[in-house]
C-alpha cells in the first residue's frame, strides 16, 4: 500500500471526558496546511577540475524537503514529531518557528505567520535544539536565567513562581550557580529545557532533547516535560528517534518520512497495530548476507535483514511466537548469541512504509 | 522598560569577558609587541628623513597618535565577523534568530559589554600611561568629550561594516579570507596602521570622502587636536554621522534581503 494514503485515513481523534475539557483542548494553536519547503542545491561535480568548475555552475536540482504536510495542533498536546534522519523534521520546525518560509502552503502559529513576525513569534514560543544551548556558556545558569527574564520581559511575580515551579520539579540548587560549560551534558539539557519554558511560552519545540543522555537523566527529563506540560497547559512538539520519550510523553505521534506524512494519529492507535512485534536478532557464524537470505527463505512471513553484528528478524507475535521462531532456527543454524527488542521507531516507520495502516 | 532588555546583555557581557583573565594579559602582551616594533620603525623612518617634522608631524606625535590607535583597535576590533560567520556555520544562529529581537542588535548588545571592559582595561591604561609619559602632549580639555562622542560613532560605523562582511559569510559559508580583505582595508584606509598626514594628497582625499577614516582617524584627530575650530568640528563630526547613518542603513538593508534569502533557500 502506498503512503500517501494511509494519511487521509487516521484522521487526529482524541478522547474527551468532559466538554469543559474538550473545549480548553480544542482551541487549535499550530495549523499547518499543505506546506511545502524546497530548496534548490547546486548539483557538486566530483574532483579538482569538477570544483572548479562549480564556481560557476548553475546547474541546480530541486529538493523537496517536506512535501505537502498538513497538522492541527491543539493548545496543551504533547506530539511525537518522529521520522528517519533526514525526514523533514527539522525543516518542518524550522518553519514553525519561522527561521524558515515554505515555499508554498500556509502556517499558522498562534494566530501568526511565523515568518512575516519572526520576533514576535519568538515571545511566544520556547526551543532546545539537541546538542546545542542558548544559555550564557561562561555564566552561572541563574545568570543566563536572569537575562532572559529581561530578554523577554518577565515580570517579577511570573519569574519567582516558575522559579517556585522549577524548584519543586527537580532539584535545581546544585546547577543554579554552576557555569553552564562545567555542566555535565544532562545538567545542560535540563538547563536548557528550563530556560525554554522560562518565559510561559505557548508551545515549547524540543528537537531531540534526550540525544545522549543516560537512562535516570532520560527519566529525570521525562518527567519535567510531562509536569511543565500539566502545570503550564504547555503545548509541546517534540522530536526524536528514542521510542521510550514517545512511550513516556506523547498522546500523539506523527510520522514523516521522505518530506510526507506517513502517520498522524494516537499512540496507542499506533501500539495496537506493532505491539505485537519483537525484533528478535541472533548472531551465526558466516557470512550474515547470505545467511539472511537462507533465513528470509524458511520464515516467509517475517522480514529478516542484516548487518555485520546481527541478523534481525521482525516477528509478529500474533502469528508464531518468538520463542517457536527461534527453536526452528536453532534447528538449522548454529546460533552464537541472541537479543531480543522491542519494535524500534525505524521500524514501525519502515512497518507503515511497507504496509501502511489500516 | 524598553533599554533593560539591552543593557542585561551589556552586563552579561561584562562579566563574562571577566571571566577571561588570561586572554586579556595575552592581548596586553600582544600589544605592547606591536608598539615596540611600531617605535623601532618610525624612528628609522624619522632617522633616514633627516629632519624632525615629516609631513607636518614629529616623532612623538606619530608615535601617540599610533599608541592610541592600537588601543583603539583593541576595543573597537570586536571580530564580529568571525562571531557571525561561526554562528552560521555551527547552526547557531538558528537560536539567536528566535530571541525576540532583531538579530542585528541582539548581536551588539551582546558584545556591548566586552564594549565597556575593553575600554576601561585596555584604551583607559594606556591614554593614561601616553599622558603621562608625554607630560601634557595630549591637552586635557573640551577635546576629551569630542573624543568621546566621536568614539561612540565610531563604534556605530564600525559595527555596521563588520555586520555587512559578516553577513557575506551567510552566502559564502566561509570566514577567514573576507575577514582579512576587511581588515586589512579597514586598518589601512583607516588610518590605524599609518597616520592618514602620510598618505600621498590624492589618495588622502579619496580617503577622506569614505567611511573608513571616521572610524580611527576621527576620534584620533579630535582627541589630539587643543583648540579645535567649529569648521574641523561639523565636519568631522558631519562626515561621521552621515556615515554611520548610510552605512547602518546599507547593512540593515542588506541584512533583511539575505535573511528573506536565507529563509527561502534554507543555510
Amino acid at each position: 500500500m502506498k503512503c500517501g494514503t494511509i494519511k487521509h485515513r487516521c484522521q487526529p481523534y482524541k478522547q474527551f471526558n468532559t466538554n469543559a475539557e474538550r473545549e480548553e483542548t480544542m482551541s487549535a494553536i499550530i495549523e499547518i496546511k499543505n506546506a511545502t519547503k524546497e530548496f534548490k542545491v547546486l548539483n557538486r561535480r566530483e574532483g579538482l577540475l569538477g570544483s572548479i568548475k562549480d564556481l560557476v555552475s548553475r546547474d541546480y536540482k530541486i529538493v523537496r524537503a517536506v512535501d505537502n504536510v498538513s497538522m492541527t495542533i491543539r493548545q496543551g498536546e504533547i506530539v511525537g514529531y518522529l521520522g528517519p534522519n533526514g525526514a523533514g523534521k527539522s525543516t518542518t520546525i524550522k518553519m514553525m518557528t519561522g527561521v524558515l518560509e515554505p515555499t508554498s502552503g500556509e502556517i499558522i502559529v498562534n494566530g501568526n505567520e511565523p515568518y512575516r513576525n519572526r520576533s514576535r513569534n519568538a515571545q511566544d514560543i520556547g526551543v532546545v535544539f539537541g546538542q546545542r544551548s542558548q544559555l550564557w556558556w561562561a555564566l552561572p545558569l541563574v545568570e543566563s536565567f536572569r537575562i532572559l527574564k529581561d530578554i523577554y520581559r518577565i515580570s517579577d511575580e511570573k519569574y519567582d513562581s516558575i522559579m517556585k515551579l522549577y524548584r519543586s520539579l527537580v532539584d535545581i540548587e546544585p546547577i543554579l550557580h554552576k557555569p553552564v560549560r562545567q555542566m555535565s551534558l544532562g545538567q545542560r539539557t535540563l538547563s536548557d529545557i528550563l530556560a525554554a519554558f522560562l518565559h510561559d511560552p505557548k508551545i515549547v519545540f524540543l528537537d531531540e532533547p534526550t540525544i545522549g543522555l543516560d537512562v535516570s537523566m532520560k527519566a529525570k527529563i521525562r518527567t519535567l516535560i510531562q509536569a511543565l506540560n500539566k502545570e503550564r497547559n504547555t503545548t509541546v512538539i517534540l522530536t526524536t528517534h528514542d521510542m521510550g520519550d514517545v512511550d513516556a510523553l506523547c498522546q500523539r505521534i506523527i510520522i514523516i518520512d521522505k518530506g510526507k506524512m506517513l502517520y498522524d494519529n494516537d499512540i496507542e492507535h499506533l501500539k495496537s497495530f506493532f505491539g505485537s512485534y519483537r525484533t528478535l536478532k541472533i548472531r551465526i557464524n558466516g557470512d550474515h548476507e547470505k545467511l539472511a537470505e537462507e533465513i528470509q527463505k524458511e520464515l516467509p512471513d517475517f522480514s529478516v535483514s542484516s548487518d555485520e553484528e546481527w541478523i534481525s528478524v521482525l516477528v509478529d507475535e500474533d502469528k508464531e511466537k518468538v520463542i517457536d521462531v527461534l527453536g526452528k532456527l536453532q534447528k538449522s543454524h548454529d546460533i552464537r548469541d541472541m537479543q531480543l527488542d522491542e519494535i524500534s521507531s525505524e521500524d514501525v516507520i519502515k512497518k507503515i512504509y511497507e504496509e501502511g495502516v489500516s | 522598560m524598553n533599554l533593560k532588555k539591552y543593557l542585561t546583555l551589556t552586563r552579561a557581557g561584562i562579566i563574562e569577558s571577566l571571566q577571561f583573565r588570561l586572554s586579556a594579559v595575552v592581548m596586553v602582551i600582544g600589544n605592547i609587541l606591536y608598539l615596540i616594533i611600531v617605535y623601532f620603525l618610525w624612528k628609522a623612518i624619522y632617522a633616514s628623513s633627516g629632519t624632525d617634522v615629516v609631513n607636518g608631524m614629529t616623532f612623538t606625535d606619530t608615535l601617540i597618535y599610533l599608541v592610541l590607535a592600537t588601543a583603539l583597535y583593541g576595543f573597537l576590533e570586536m571580530y564580529f565577523v568571525w562571531e557571525i560567520g561561526r554562528n552560521i556555520q555551527s547552526g547557531k544562529i538558528v537560536l539567536d534568530l528566535l530571541k525576540p529581537m532583531e538579530y542585528r542588535r541582539y548581536l551588539f548588545w551582546s558584545y556591548s559589554g566586552t564594549f565597556v571592559t575593553h575600554f576601561f582595561f585596555t584604551f583607559l591604561p594606556t591614554f593614561i600611561i601616553v599622558a603621562v609619559f608625554t607630560h601634557g602632549a595630549i591637552h586635557m580639555g573640551i577635546n576629551l568629550l569630542f573624543f568621546i562622542i566621536s568614539v561612540v560613532l565610531a563604534v556605530s560605523i564600525n559595527y555596521s561594516i563588520d555586520f555587512i562582511v559578516g553577513t557575506i559569510c551567510l552566502f559564502t559559508e566561509s570566514i577567514w579570507g573576507i575577514n582579512m580583505m576587511k581588515q586589512v582595508i579597514v586598518l589601512l584606509l583607516s588610518g590605524a596602521t599609518i597616520p592618514l598626514a602620510f598618505f600621498p594628497d590624492k589618495l588622502r582625499e579619496i580617503v577622506y570622502c569614505l567611511p573608513f577614516q571616521s572610524i580611527y582617524n576621527a576620534p584620533l584627530s579630535l582627541l589630539l587636536d587643543a583648540n579645535p575650530q567649529p569648521e574641523t568640528l561639523t565636519k568631522v563630526f558631519g562626515m561621521q554621522i552621515f556615515w554611520s547613518l548610510i552605512i547602518w542603513a546599507i547593512s540593515k538593508l542588506f541584512w533583511k534581503v539575505s535573511i528573506r534569502q536565507i529563509t527561502v533557500n534554507g543555510g
